[in-house]
């Protein structure tokens, strides 16, 4: 049996102490989120003193089923599913193997870790700026190098399908800092004596690696899988600073934005269109919420056959 | 993390907790401000404006002469991006917390014959009663009585005065180039096609343009939809009811001239520039062309000085009268908040700036095409822009609103062509296009 | 253990190929960043002229007219104050919310951490938001803005799933002492969880002082800008004038390395974490 801390009275304390954290959360969070929802169901600007009407499911049946505009939709909801499986799966490798590189006892690390981990710093705007000039195709030195090569690209300016993957690639190397150090935090909870252990009987690198890392990571592991899935499906400001809102290269955070914004393309000016949006949001938010369950599910079923 | 460091932390949040809590009366102080019914009164007026260097300059200095000549009045004056101009009006007028603001020319209005289409959120401003009535002001006088009729009323009132239109439908062109390679400055289609062989036959790239933002692609195509469309505004009208299609005959000449325009007139390469960069490639010297809006003029005067270029109508028509028309926009404007408990300041604020000598400097500072009659504007692209100014046309995009379903294809971007887009075939795109286009038609009917 | 020699041989050729692809993939960090830098320091005609081709000169003014042009005396402190305590608030009550579910001490703690898990997926709700901020009148007010950032279900998470790792004997030991539940957690578990708080923070943190819409609509009196909202003195609509901008953001970027640097020594400190255990 686990231990309650106090006894009588005193057992309510981490209720007591839980509260403000949960309430903030249903504050801040949950409650405004909910009224997403229920702006989803009316035709809101969000412009103070604008009637509301209450227009039922008409949002979400336009942005589903609507003319070509829905077909649009759904190929930018595939498009984020790429996305999503691209980013998670090679972020999550490329974090992993660069955390046990780092967390060795090498000369340096901190200066390789504090390096990766740069770009989470910078924030989205700048690592814009940054890979804009770097990918610059007239003498930039990504240019410059292939052109030693002999061949030529216009990176982010290339065909859609081109430009959606140097984003898939920049925003690999922008978040792969944040996957690196959770997997930092989990290695360093590892007691050494563990590894120890493992050597006397004999165990290899990948035996240690496999019998002793891997499922000591497992929190780790779910942490930098649910994240990685999450932030992918709902990223889309790197798209805004890199290739701007581009027909083939749209995923659905980006579409949301645009609607909600009105900033699909240059100079129009458009109309508030909250109802829309949030109808929009919302079923990109079911589409996270349906996969993260899923994967958080089969994660904690794992978590308790190996941690017990 | 030590003790210490969390006690010297908690130390801080009740540090900043207590100096929030004591520096929150003066911020509800400033809303609730009570109205300035006498001269006298010490008002401070809220004035949002969106991020235009030039302008903004130009704001301070008037701003510190305005609060001279009226020192019981204190300018508050706020700058936020362009794209989150729309956002922020709407919040601070929700909030009651902004007197002036600065609006964008009144555009995309929703016409009769649109179906279920939305209004465009300064039309949805007025509807909920947030934007002040200037109708019969002293100051709508000083201002073309055109511009405020069709970029600052709605049914009948005015609620905007307008400071300024820009071009998009120009092309710069590098007068030494064109000189070197003894070649006239094109007045049609054909011209243009032929000059762009000399320079590329002669190793000079023929355009630039800041092909990875898209609309830099469309916007220098301009002057091609404008010459087969003079009457924008009847353009958008034909598409709605159908006797305009993207696809007729007349549409295919404009996409097979967009293609060469994408494919062959453009430098390779064009499609990796960014909007910013490419003022600064044509001012290098490097490129014969470059196809964009009068607010480019500035920043290639800042990159080169010394550079020496001129400003043509684009000749999308193979004949050079078609050729003679601006097409372009109204930008920025004022407008008031009805809420505002300044009203008298806020009038005045409109007034001082419609003084002919301060809209003066004001279109010295900012290079706008002035909406007041008697202003001019003497800049270097103004004298280039002088001679067609009686024939400015507002562009057929702040006219068009997209049916509801309508696909992301239903726009005549000569950007879908490769290397910018995916397409090559006019035929089968103009298709594409209409296609898209129908499907809204459709779905809205 | 086959051999002690062939082990040492091993762990220096695994040393040179670990070096291969760290400074391989350094390259990757270090050329955009030296971009920036090479931005930072050239004058705006010659950026115009050739946006990537390298500074001729080392134009610091860009530096000093950063500083000066967009305020950083002023709004610094503000961003200071905001992150320090948005950042203090939430990881205080953070704890105290993931350690009870971690530990399963209060009923339906994994409803909970559901509740909070469902929090990573919620759509952005920017109007109704605004509205409450507004309704509780704590628009263009400090308060108001800090409360935006009190809450973070990323940490949440990272903190419960730290706290499994600790072992529980602890709270049976510190029980049987007599310590109290709170003297508990704030003495005994936060120290233990440093690694997991060093990267909660950073995390945090640095979300809160890049932000840049909050600020532009929820402060818009001028003594409350956070340096974000200054840095829009060098975006235009028709183009920025991209070499300030660029040292401007160096500039803002500095504190939050520096605290990455600080945090980064908690992190690896964590180490001694193992040897605590009971």
């Amino acid at each position: 049996m686990s231990y309650h801390f106090g006894r009588g009275k005193s057992k309510w304390i981490p209720y007591l102490m839980l509260l403000p954290g949960l309430l903030f959360y249903f504050l801040i969070a949950l409650g405004p989120s909910m009224a997403t929802a229920v702006y989803s169901f009316t035709d809101a600007t969000g412009i103070k003193g604008a009637p509301i009407r209450w227009i039922g499911l008409d949002n979400y049946r336009e942005f589903l089923f609507m003319g070509r505009a829905s077909v649009d939709n759904l190929a930018a909801l595939q498009r984020t599913l790429i996305f999503c499986a691209a980013v998670t799966l090679i972020q999550f490798t490329m974090g992993l193997i660069v955390a046990l590189l780092v967390n060795q006892k090498l000369r340096g690390t901190n200066i390789f870790r504090t390096l990766y981990f740069m770009p989470v710093i910078l924030g989205v705007v700048i690592q814009g700026l940054m890979w804009s000039l770097f990918l610059y195709p007239l003498g930039g030195p990504a240019a410059k190098l292939l052109s030693l090569l002999g061949m030529r690209s216009e990176f982010l300016g290339g065909q859609p399908a081109e430009a959606f993957a140097w984003v898939i690639f920049i925003q690999i190397w922008a978040n792969m800092g944040t996957t690196m150090m959770i997997f930092i935090a989990g290695l360093q909870t590892i007691p050494s004596e563990m590894y120890e252990a493992a050597r006397i009987d004999g165990a290899n690198s990948w035996q240690v690696f496999r019998n002793v890392t891997w499922p000591l990571l497992t929190p780790s592991v779910n942490t930098n899988l649910l994240l990685n899935i999450i932030g992918s499906l709902q990223a889309w400001q790197l798209f805004l600073v890199l290739v701007g809102y581009r027909n083939g290269t749209q995923v659905l955070g980006y579409l949301i934005y645009a609607t909600g914004f009105g900033q699909t393309s240059g100079s129009v000016s458009s109309s508030f269109r909250q109802g829309y949006a949030a109808a929009a949001s919302i079923i990109l938010f079911l589409l996270v919420l349906v996969i993260g369950m899923s994967v958080q599910y089969i994660l904690q079923r794992r978590e308790a056959r190996i941690l017990g | 993390m030590s003790k210490k460091m969390f006690s010297f932390l908690s130390l801080l949040v009740a540090f900043a907790i207590l100096l929030a809590a004591c520096s929150s009366p003066a911020a509800t102080g400033s809303q609730t401000e009570p109205a300035a019914a006498a001269g006298g009164d010490k008002v401070t007026l809220r004035v949002l404006v969106h991020q235009n260097p030039p302008m903004v300059a130009f704001m301070e200095t008037f701003n510190q002469k305005f609060q001279e000549k009226h020192p019981n009045i204190t300018v508050d004056m706020s700058v936020v991006n362009a794209n989150d101009l729309s956002t922020v009006s709407q919040t601070r007028l929700s909030a009651n917390d902004i007197d002036v603001l600065d609006i964008f020319g009144f555009a995309n209005g929703a016409q009769p014959y649109m179906k279920m289409v939305d209004s465009p959120n300064w039309q949805q401003l007025i509807e909920a009663g947030l934007l002040m009535d200037l109708t019969g002001q002293d100051f709508l006088k000083n201002y073309d009585e055109n511009a405020i009729k069709d970029a600052g009323s709605y049914n009948g009132k005015v609620y905007s005065i307008n400071l300024g239109r820009v071009i998009y439908s120009g092309i710069y062109y590098n007068k030494q180039l064109f000189e070197e390679n003894k070649i006239a400055v094109p007045t049609t289609w054909p011209e243009l096609a032929a000059a762009c062989e000399t320079f590329k036959a002669n190793n000079i790239p023929c355009m630039t343009a800041g092909g990875k933002d898209g609309w830099p692609i469309f916007v220098g195509a301009y002057g091609l939809i404008g010459a087969m469309y003079p009457d924008q505004a009847a353009l958008v009208e034909g598409l709605w009811n159908g006797t305009i299609k993207w696809n007729d005959a007349k549409s295919l000449e404009m996409w097979t001239k967009m293609q060469v325009y994408a494919r062959d007139m453009m430098e390779e390469g064009a499609s990796g520039i960014a909007g910013d960069a490419a003022p600064g490639r044509f001012a290098s010297g490097a490129v014969a062309m470059f196809p964009g809006g009068s607010w480019y003029a500035p920043a290639i005067e800042a990159a080169q000085p010394a550079f020496d270029w001129g400003y043509i109508p684009f000749p999308g028509s193979d004949t050079a009268a078609d050729n003679q028309y601006w097409f372009g926009k109204y930008d920025q404007g004022w407008a008031i908040a009805s809420n505002t408990p300044n009203k008298d300041a806020s009038v005045l604020y409109l007034k001082e700036f419609s003084d002919p000598a301060n809209y003066q400097a004001f279109v010295d500072a900012v290079g706008f095409i002035p909406t007041q009659p008697t202003a001019k504007l003497n800049t270097k692209i103004g004298a280039d822009i002088a001679p067609f100014l009686g024939n400015f046309r507002v562009g057929y995009e702040q006219y068009w609103i997209a049916p509801k379903g309508a696909g992301q294809f239903a726009n005549p971007w000569a950007s879908y062509f490769k290397p910018f887009g995916t397409d090559d075939d006019p035929k089968v795109l103009a298709d594409k296009v209409q296609a898209d286009l129908q499907a809204g038609l459709d779905a809205v009917k | 253990m086959t051999s002690q020699t062939k082990g040492f041989r091993k762990i220096n050729w695994s040393k040179v190929g670990s070096y291969a692809i760290l400074i391989l993939l350094a390259v990757l960090y270090v050329g955009p960043l030296f971009m920036l830098v090479n931005t930072s320091l050239k004058t705006m005609p010659s950026f115009m002229k050739d946006a990537t081709s390298l500074t001729t000169s080392l134009n610091f003014e860009n530096f000093s007219e950063a500083w000066t042009k967009a305020n950083f005396p002023k709004y610094l402190l503000n961003s200071v104050l905001y992150t320090v305590a948005a950042t203090t608030i939430y990881i205080i009550t953070a704890v105290f919310v993931a350690f009870p579910i971690a530990r399963k001490y209060i009923k339906f703690s994994g409803a909970v951490l559901t509740l909070f898990v469902i929090a990573l997926f919620l759509p952005p709700a920017l109007i109704p938001q605004f509205q409450l901020i507004l309704n509780l009148g704590l628009y263009n007010n400090p308060i108001g803005y800090i409360m935006l950032f009190i809450v973070n279900p990323i940490g949440i998470v990272i903190l419960v799933n730290y706290i499994k790792t600790v072992p529980k004997e602890l709270d049976e030991a510190a029980a049987l002492d007599g310590c109290g539940y709170f003297r508990f957690v704030w003495s005994i578990v936060l120290p233990l969880i440093r690694p997991a708080i060093a990267t909660v923070v950073v995390m945090h943190s640095i979300g809160i002082w890049n932000e840049i819409i909050a600020p532009t609509i929820y402060l818009t009196n001028k003594d409350y800008y956070p340096i974000t909202r200054g840095l829009i003195v060098f975006q235009g609509v028709y183009g920025s004038n991209w070499p300030t901008l660029a040292a401007a953001v160096l500039l803002l970027t500095l504190p939050m390395l520096v605290l990455f640097l600080v945090l980064q020594r908690y992190i690896v400190s964590g180490l001694t974490a193992g040897a605590v255990k009971g």
